[in-house]
């Protein structure tokens, strides 16, 4: 399943993680998600090391990146991509909790391709994560070296 | 005739002038001294001239006497004076002038005791004009010395009050750094827990609707709207923590297009509803646009919100001049208003006056509105009666002034 999976969400809490994948189950996107749930294990899972080295080196069509991470958080696991010839070309979202514009400042600054605050309404949570779903991983042409849709 | 009284010394007058005198030209306290400084002078110079006529050197005894009358004048002061002036005749007139070694006193002698008494008054005034120059030295230097202490004084007083106000910003930056990251953490982990209540909730209501009762329903229903009021209390709450960190980026903004696109904003909310908007001529104010615009979305939806009952809603914007500097800006409703002994109220965080299921809210909007008009210098006060509707007053400073001020800045 990994092997397939186009949208990689960074997020460490597991509630959130559940409630964003039901979101995305709603379009049979559930399947397409590998979940990490710090940032040194999605640089992990993006250089095809430890736990994932026997993972193809295509790039996911989409990454939903939180902000608060155990470890290496969101804003340095974004810095290390966009700094990495190989994985500057990944469409990356943060999608976060705070409405802070400090973060959202430098989340642009360092090339974030969309800024998405977490709604706390369930619906809005929902129609925004299905969003953001269907564009980055059904209707946005990812850049080459990515994971090839299922047929 | 005053001027001729005024003219004549009076005796009192010409004794104080004397004694002024002679402590101006005495150097030394002592009377015994002084005296002896006399005797010893005179001694010394009529001993000096007789060695040296005893050496055949003539007519030095004039000279040398004048100089004993002069040393003691110049450091013993008048009476001294005069007793070497009376020493130095009666030796002179004995030793120096026929008949010799008598006090016999002839015509002749006169222009000698002429002579020391002269001389004497002249060294006493030049000791005189000495003192009073040495005098107004000393005081000119005690005064820069003084001066010099009090500077020094006030040197280190600027230099204890800059270290206090140094150690004072510190203090502020740190519990301002502080507050940050609190506001930085409520934003990112108070809300994370609440989407998951209201999340969860919402999963399992569409789970288990069909198997709940009603009871149970509102239930559902009430943790989903607590946990939602929640969200918006954290989200106003932080917005209004925003406002004391935020930097004000001042410019000038034109109210009236302000207010018309606060009301245009807010139709969503006067859709179906008869309001008679009255917006009056608008001055241009100086401040940050988004920070006034707050206040203005707050103060019209309040009045939209508190005149819902009304079948016919009047708000009324408008302002006067309030100094020549300032304009007062003033939002007007007919709707519930409130009790004007409540009225220090209505501006705290989460003070409100009306219950929630009268009118919804989560009583910071007015909190920070007012805080946004104290950060650009102006004041906010209410007025109203119950079921009279209310007012709400602003000041800003105007654009023109704000101008002038920033140009006579350096």
């Amino acid at each position: 399943m990994s092997e397939l999976a186009r949208i990689l969400l960074v997020e460490d809490d597991p509630r959130d993680v559940e409630l964003t994948l039901t979101a995305l189950g709603e379009y049979n996107l559930a399947n397409e998600v590998v979940v990490t749930r710090d940032g040194e294990k999605a640089l992990d899972y993006l250089y095809s090391r430890g736990e994932f080295s026997t993972r193809s080196h295509d790039n996911p069509a989409v990454m939903l990146l939180d902000l608060k991470l155990p470890k290496i958080d969101g804003l340095e696991v974004l810095q290390q991509i966009r700094s990495d010839e190989r994985l500057k070309l990944i469409p990356v979202v943060v999608l976060t909790s705070s409405h802070e514009e400090k973060d959202m400042i430098r989340s642009y600054q360092l090339g974030v391709n969309a800024y998405v605050v977490k709604p706390v309404d369930f619906h809005e949570f929902v129609n925004a994560i299905k969003e953001l779903g269907v564009f980055w991983a059904v209707i946005n042409e990812p850049p080459p070296g990515s994971v090839k849709k299922a047929p | 005739m005053i001027t001729d009284n005024a003219k004549k010394p009076t005796g009192v007058e010409v004794r104080r002038a004397m004694a002024r005198w002679n402590e101006e030209s005495q150097r030394i306290r002592s009377p015994i001294l002084r005296y002896g400084l006399s005797v010893v002078s005179v001694a010394i110079g009529l001993g000096l001239a007789l060695a040296l006529q005893h050496y055949r050197f003539h007519d030095v005894e004039l000279p040398v006497l004048t100089m004993s009358i002069a040393v003691t004048t110049w450091y013993a002061g008048i009476g001294p004076s005069v007793l070497a002036i009376v020493l130095a005749v009666a030796s002179f007139n004995y030793f120096f002038t026929e008949p010799f070694y008598s006090f016999a006193v002839t015509a002749s002698d006169l222009p000698y005791f002429f002579i020391f008494i002269t001389w004497a008054l002249i060294v006493a005034w030049f000791s005189a004009a000495g003192r009073r120059i040495e005098n107004g030295l000393r005081q000119a230097r005690d005064r820069l010395q003084v001066e010099l202490e009090q500077r020094q004084r006030r040197e280190d007083e600027i230099r204890q009050l800059n270290q206090e106000l140094t150690k004072q910003a510190a203090e502020l930056e740190a519990s301002n750094k502080e507050l940050e990251s609190f506001a930085y953490s409520v934003s990112h982990d108070l809300r994370a827990p609440l989407r998951h209540v209201v999340g969860f909730s919402e999963l399992l209501q569409r789970q288990a609707s069909s198997s709940l009762d009603d009871k149970s329903r509102r239930y559902m229903q009430t943790i989903l709207e607590s946990a939602k009021r929640m969200g918006n209390l954290i989200d106003d709450l932080l917005g209004f923590s925003r406002i004391g960190r935020a930097e004000t980026k001042k410019t000038a903004v034109n109210l009236e297009q302000l207010v018309r696109e606060v009301v245009a904003e807010l139709r969503q909310e006067t859709n179906g509803r008869d309001i008679d908007w009255k917006i009056g001529a608008l001055p241009v104010c100086y401040g940050d646009r988004s920070m006034l615009k707050i206040v203005l979305v707050n103060l019209v939806s309040n009045a939209v919100k508190f005149t819902r009952l009304r079948s016919r809603a009047e708000i009324q914007i408008g302002c006067v001049d309030l100094k020549e500097n300032q304009v007062e800006v003033f939002v007007k409703d007919n709707g519930a208003g409130f009790d004007m002994q409540y009225v220090n109220k209505l501006f705290g965080v989460f003070q409100r006056l009306h219950r929630p299921e009268e009118f919804e809210g989560t009583g910071i909007g007015l909190a920070t509105a007012q805080r946004i008009i104290h950060r650009h210098g102006g004041q906010m006060r209410a007025d109203g009666a119950v079921d009279q509707g209310a007012t709400f007053n602003f000041s800003l400073p105007k654009a023109q002034d704000a101008a002038e001020r920033s140009a006579n800045m350096p």
